[in-house]
């Protein structure tokens, strides 16, 4: 063996370099063609992960107070907007509903997320039911910094059911 | 030591199912569905809820929900989702009923 091919064998060994060769391999376009790969891999760590970055230690903020407040009136338009869109033309069915009240939950708190509220806590209540001739009550109590925390609601109703959402930004401190 | 640092720091299902299931007790009882005491037994079980839960002294924000609905047969769905921290804050959902109501109460309580 020439000192040429020695020379490579030996750097080819070093660096643990893999190579298939696959006659007639099938293309996702659907020629057929003869190729090669190589998958290769250092085995030797680079110099720069010896190298230790300093953990970065953030400051105090001092701020006891929200930097934007929970926004009642966007979130009250969110909640109309996502009811009428997913209830509007639906009569009540059970299982419907059942899934349906889940579903709700899940995109109003997502979209309320999106509004990238810094420090809010956030808890969404989706009721839906019957309209049936029937009595109800819904109300809520909260213990909380009324200067900070906040709520928005919105009912919605058609011929056969109704929907009442309420969404709390709670601020933590 | 550290267990009970920890419970007077941290949101007990089973000691706020209790509260609750006292106050709608005391609150409702036997009574049958009286449309025009509705509103005031659900401030009584709110403000009652909310009274002995600030007495457990924990660090907490408190969101009671109250739902009172008559029994004729009408179906009703109720769900939460909550943003916030998993290790620190929790709910707790109690139904309860007697021959003419649905009472559904859920505490949430967010860790100051």
């Amino acid at each position: 063996m020439s000192d040429l091919a020695k020379e490579k064998a030996r750097l080819l060994k070093k660096r643990g370099s893999l190579s298939s060769l696959g006659s007639h391999e099938v293309r996702a376009i659907g020629k057929t063609k003869d190729s090669i790969s190589t998958l290769s891999y250092m085995e030797e760590h680079g110099h720069h992960d010896d190298i230790q970055r300093p953990t970065v230690q953030m400051e105090n903020t001092y701020r006891i107070t929200p930097s934007r407040r929970f926004p009642v009136l966007t979130v009250k338009d969110l909640l109309k907007d996502v009811l009428t869109s997913y209830l509007q033309e639906e009569k009540y069915e059970t299982e419907l509903c059942r899934q349906m009240t889940k579903t709700i939950t899940e995109v109003v708190k997502a979209r309320v997320k999106d509004l990238m509220i810094p420090r809010y806590k956030i808890i969404v209540v989706i009721s839906i039911g019957q309209i049936k001739d029937q009595n109800i009550r819904m109300g809520s109590r909260c213990l909380w910094d009324d200067n900070h925390d906040n709520f928005s609601s919105h009912i919605f109703k058609n011929n056969s059911l109704f929907a009442a959402a309420t969404v709390f930004g709670v601020y933590f401190e | 030591m550290d267990e009970d640092q920890s419970e007077e720091t941290t949101f007990v299902v089973d000691e706020i199912t209790t509260i609750i299931k006292e106050t709608v007790e005391t609150t409702i009882g036997n009574n049958s569905y009286q449309h025009e005491k509705i509103n005031q037994w659900m401030s009584s079980i709110a403000e009652l809820s909310l009274s002995q839960l600030t007495k457990l002294g924990k660090p907490f924000k408190y969101i009671v929900t109250c739902i009172i609905l008559q029994k004729n047969g009408a179906g009703l769905h109720t769900a939460s989702s909550c943003f916030w921290d998993n290790t620190t804050d929790g709910s707790c959902t109690v139904r309860w009923e007697n021959k003419t109501i649905y009472c559904i109460v859920s505490v949430f309580g967010l860790a100051i």
